[in-house]
C-alpha cells in the first residue's frame, strides 16, 4: 500500500469517528499545552529575573552581612539582623582595591514620612556619593547627596520620582522640609525616573546621607550592605576573591581554606546571582515540565486504550481489508498511522493552545500588572512537542497496530 | 484454474482436533459457475476459504494456475486476492460509515493502479450495478439489495478472473436475491469464473455444476440445469 493511501485511509478512519477522535486527542492536547506553557513561562521568568539583575550592571558585586549560601533562609535572615560587623570603613578599604571602581556603603529601613497632611510609611536608604557612581543615577532636579553631607551628618534628602509626586503633588519639593520619624529634613533633589529593578521600585524610596540615617533614624553604626562596582566584567571573579580576603582580614576571620560558611558576610556578584537564579528557574522549569509530561504519558496511554478498543470494534473491517488484498504490514501501517495522526494533531493543537495561553499571560502581566514580562517561545520546546507527540503515536500505537495486523481474515470476518 | 488434490483441513481446539475437510479432490476450470452446497459443518466454507487463499490446507496439494499455493508467501497470496479474486459475503461487509464510492474503491488502495485512474474505474463499477445515483451516499443508508450490489461492484473493481460468493442471498428477500443472482449470471456469461457457496438448493442450481459436501467429503459433483432469475419473480 502506498504511504499516501495509508495516510488517507488513517485520516478517513479517524474522520468517521469524529467525537471519539477529538476526545482521544484531548489527553495529548493538554499534555503538550502544559509542557509548552511550563517551558515558556520558565523561560520568560528566567529572562525577567536575569534581566532585572543585569539591568543594574554586570560589573556589580553585592555584599551583605549574614550567613552565606547553604544556610537556610530563616537562619540567614536572622543572622543578617544580628551580625553587625560590616562597617563603612570596610567599604573604604574595598574601594582601594585595584580591581574596584567604587564601593558604596548603605543602610535601609522604613519609617513614617510626612509632609503637610500627607503621611506615608516609606523605605529610606542611607547612601554616600559613591552610590551614584555605581548606579549611574542622578538627581534630575536639584543635586545628589555628596561627601560633605555625609561628613556633616546633614539632614537632607533626595526623593525618588514617585515619592516626590506622592508627597508634594504638583508642588516643587526642592528646598521644602519634611519629616522622617518626626525629624525634619530638607529636600535637595528629585531623582531621575528609574522604575523597577531587581523587583524594587527605586522611584518610591527616599535617599539621605549614610551617617545621618545611621545615627538619627536607625541608631546603628553598621551597614546593611555594600554595593561594589568592578572596573570590568572580567575582573569580577577576582574582585570577589579579593573582597572576601580583605573582609576576613578586617573581621579577624581565620579561613585559610575559603570555607564560605565561616565568613560573617556574603559576597554575590551579579553574574553569579544571575547564574544561580538561572539554575533555580531551570530546575523549576524542568520539574514543572516533568509534571506536565506525566499528563502526556497519561494521554498516550489513553490513545493506546482507545486504539485497542477501535481494533476490536473494527475486527470485521480488518478481515475485509485482508480479504481484498491488505497484507499484515498494510494493516499494521494503517493503525500505526492512525495513532500518529492522532498524536501529532493533538500535539499541534496543544502547541497552539500552549502558545495562546502563554500569550494571554504575557498580555496580563505586561499590560495589566505592568511587570516587565516578555513573551517567550522556546524553540526547543516546540521541537520537543512535535517530536514527542510523534513518538507517543509510534510508541502507544505499536501494540494496537500489531494486534490488528495479527488478526486472521477468516476469524475477523466471522466476528460479531 | 483451481485444483485441489487430496486436501485435508484440521482445526485444533485445545485437546480436540476437528477434521473439516477429509481427502477432497476437485478442479475448477476457467469460466465455470460452480455451486458448493452442504449442510452446516459439511466443510463448504472451509473449502471456500482455502480456494480463495484465506486459509492453507493441513495436508494435500492446492494448485492455482498450476502453481503450488504452499510455496507462496502470505504477501503473495494477498496480492493474488487483490488482483485476481473478488469476494461477496452474506453480511455484505461494507464499511458502514464510508460512502459507496469509498467502499468500492477499497481494493484499489492495495493495488498498483495509479491514483489518477481510480475514480473512473470506481464510477464505472458502480454504474455496472445500477447505483450511479448513490455514489456519495453512506453505505449504512442503503437497502440490503443495494448493499450487496455495492459489494459486487467492489468485487469487480480490479477486474478479477474469479468471484467467490459466500451465501450472497442469505440476508436478502427473494426479489433482491434474484437480482443478485442475475448479476452473477451476467458476470459468468461475460467469462468470469464464479464459485458460490450456499445452503439454498434453488440458489445453488443457478450454477452449471453442483458440488455437494457432507462430513468434509465430496458427496457428489454433477453438472446441473441452470436456473434463471425467473424463479425469484
Amino acid at each position: 500500500m502506498r504511504f499516501s493511501d495509508a495516510a488517507t485511509t488513517a485520516y478517513v478512519s479517524l474522520r468517521h469517528a469524529k467525537m471519539r477522535t477529538l476526545l482521544t486527542m484531548l489527553g495529548i492536547v493538554i499534555g503538550i499545552a502544559s509542557v509548552i506553557l511550563m517551558m515558556s513561562l520558565g523561560s520568560s521568568a528566567e529572562n525577567l529575573i536575569v534581566g532585572q539583575i543585569n539591568s543594574i550592571g554586570s560589573n556589580n558585586i553585592y555584599i551583605e552581612p549574614g550567613a552565606p549560601e547553604g544556610v537556610g533562609f530563616s537562619e540567614s535572615f536572622l543572622d543578617q539582623m544580628s551580625i553587625k560587623t560590616l562597617k563603612a570603613e570596610d567599604a573604604e578599604a574595598i574601594a582601594k582595591d585595584p580591581l574596584v571602581e567604587a564601593a558604596s556603603p548603605m543602610i535601609y529601613s522604613t519609617g513614617r514620612v510626612s509632609y503637610g497632611s500627607e503621611t506615608k510609611k516609606l523605605m529610606f536608604m542611607g547612601v554616600t556619593a559613591s552610590a551614584y557612581v555605581i548606579d549611574n543615577w542622578h538627581a534630575e532636579k536639584g543635586r545628589d547627596i555628596d561627601e560633605a553631607d555625609v561628613r556633616s551628618f546633614a539632614r537632607v534628602v533626595t526623593l525618588g520620582k514617585k515619592t516626590a509626586t506622592d508627597l508634594f503633588g504638583q508642588e516643587d519639593p526642592l528646598g521644602k522640609t519634611m519629616q522622617i520619624k518626626n525629624i525634619t529634613f530638607r529636600v535637595i533633589g528629585v531623582m531621575e525616573e528609574r522604575g523597577m529593578q531587581i523587583f524594587q521600585n527605586f522611584d518610591e524610596y527616599i535617599y539621605l546621607p549614610l551617617t545621618t540615617a545611621q545615627k538619627l533614624l536607625v541608631g546603628i553604626d553598621h551597614l546593611n550592605a555594600i554595593s561594589v562596582k568592578a572596573k570590568t566584567k572580567e575582573a569580577v571573579p577576582q574582585a570577589v576573591d579579593n573582597i572576601r580576603e580583605l573582609l576576613r582580614e578586617r573581621h579577624n576571620i581565620y579561613n585559610p581554606n575559603g570555607d564560605l560558611s565561616k565568613d560573617d558576610f556574603k559576597v554575590m556578584s551579579q553574574v553569579a546571582t544571575a547564574n544561580m537564579l538561572t539554575q533555580i528557574t531551570g530546575v523549576l522549569t524542568a520539574f514543572l515540565s516533568s509534571i506536565a509530561a506525566i499528563a502526556l504519558i497519561v494521554g498516550g496511554i489513553g490513545i493506546m486504550n482507545i486504539m485497542l478498543v477501535s481494533v476490536t470494534e473494527r475486527t470485521r473491517e480488518i478481515g475485509l481489508r485482508k480479504a481484498v488484498g491488505a497484507t499484515t504490514k498494510d494493516i499494521r501501517q494503517q493503525f500505526l498511522l492512525e495513532a500518529v495522526v492522532l498524536t501529532v494533531s493533538g500535539g499541534l493543537a496543544g502547541l497552539v493552545l500552549g502558545i495562546g495561553i502563554n500569550y494571554l499571560i504575557y498580555l496580563v502581566l505586561s499590560n495589566v500588572l505592568d511587570i516587565g514580562w516578555n513573551f517567550s517561545l522556546p524553540l526547543a520546546g516546540i521541537i520537543l512537542a512535535v517530536g514527542v507527540s510523534t513518538l507517543a503515536g509510534l510508541v502507544f500505537g505499536l501494540y494496537p497496530a500489531s494486534q490488528a495486523a495479527k488478526k486472521s481474515p477468516i476469524e475477523a470476518l466471522r466476528y460479531e | 484454474m483451481l485444483k485441489v488434490v487430496n486436501l485435508f483441513k484440521d482445526y485444533a481446539d485445545n485437546e480436540n482436533t476437528t477434521r473439516a475437510l477429509n481427502d477432497v479432490s476437485c478442479e475448477i476450470k476457467n469460466g465455470e459457475f460452480v455451486s458448493i452446497m452442504g449442510p452446516s459443518g459439511s466443510g463448504k466454507s472451509t473449502l471456500l476459504h482455502i480456494l480463495s487463499l484465506f486459509d492453507r490446507p493441513t495436508a494435500g496439494q492446492f494448485l492455482y494456475h498450476d502453481r503450488d499455493v504452499a510455496e507462496l508467501t502470505d504477501e503473495e497470496l494477498a496480492k493474488i486476492r487483490n488482483k485476481k479474486m473478488g469476494f461477496i459475503f452474506q453480511a455484505f461487509n461494507l464499511l458502514a460509515r464510508a460512502t459507496v464510492f469509498e467502499n468500492v474503491s477499497l481494493p484499489l488502495l492495495y493495488s498498483d493502479i495509479p491514483v489518477g485512474q481510480r475514480a473512473e474505474l470506481v464510477i464505472k463499477a458502480i454504474k455496472s450495478v445500477d447505483l450511479e445515483d448513490k455514489i456519495y451516499i453512506e453505505a449504512s443508508k442503503l437497502s440490503g439489495g443495494q448493499k450487496q450490489r455495492v459489494a459486487i461492484a467492489r468485487a469487480l473493481i480490479n477486474d478479477p478472473e474469479i468471484i467467490f460468493a459466500d451465501e450472497p442471498t442469505g440476508n436478502l428477500d427473494s426479489q433482491s436475491g434474484g437480482a443478485i443472482m442475475e448479476i452473477l449470471a451476467k458476470l459468468h456469461r461475460s467469462g468470469r469464473t464464479i464459485v458460490l457457496v450456499t445452503h439454498e438448493t434453488y440458489t445453488a442450481e443457478f450454477a452449471e455444476r453442483l458440488i455437494k459436501l457432507k462430513d468434509g467429503k465430496i458427496f457428489s459433483d454433477d453438472q446441473v440445469q441452470k436456473r434463471t432469475a425467473e424463479f425469484f419473480k
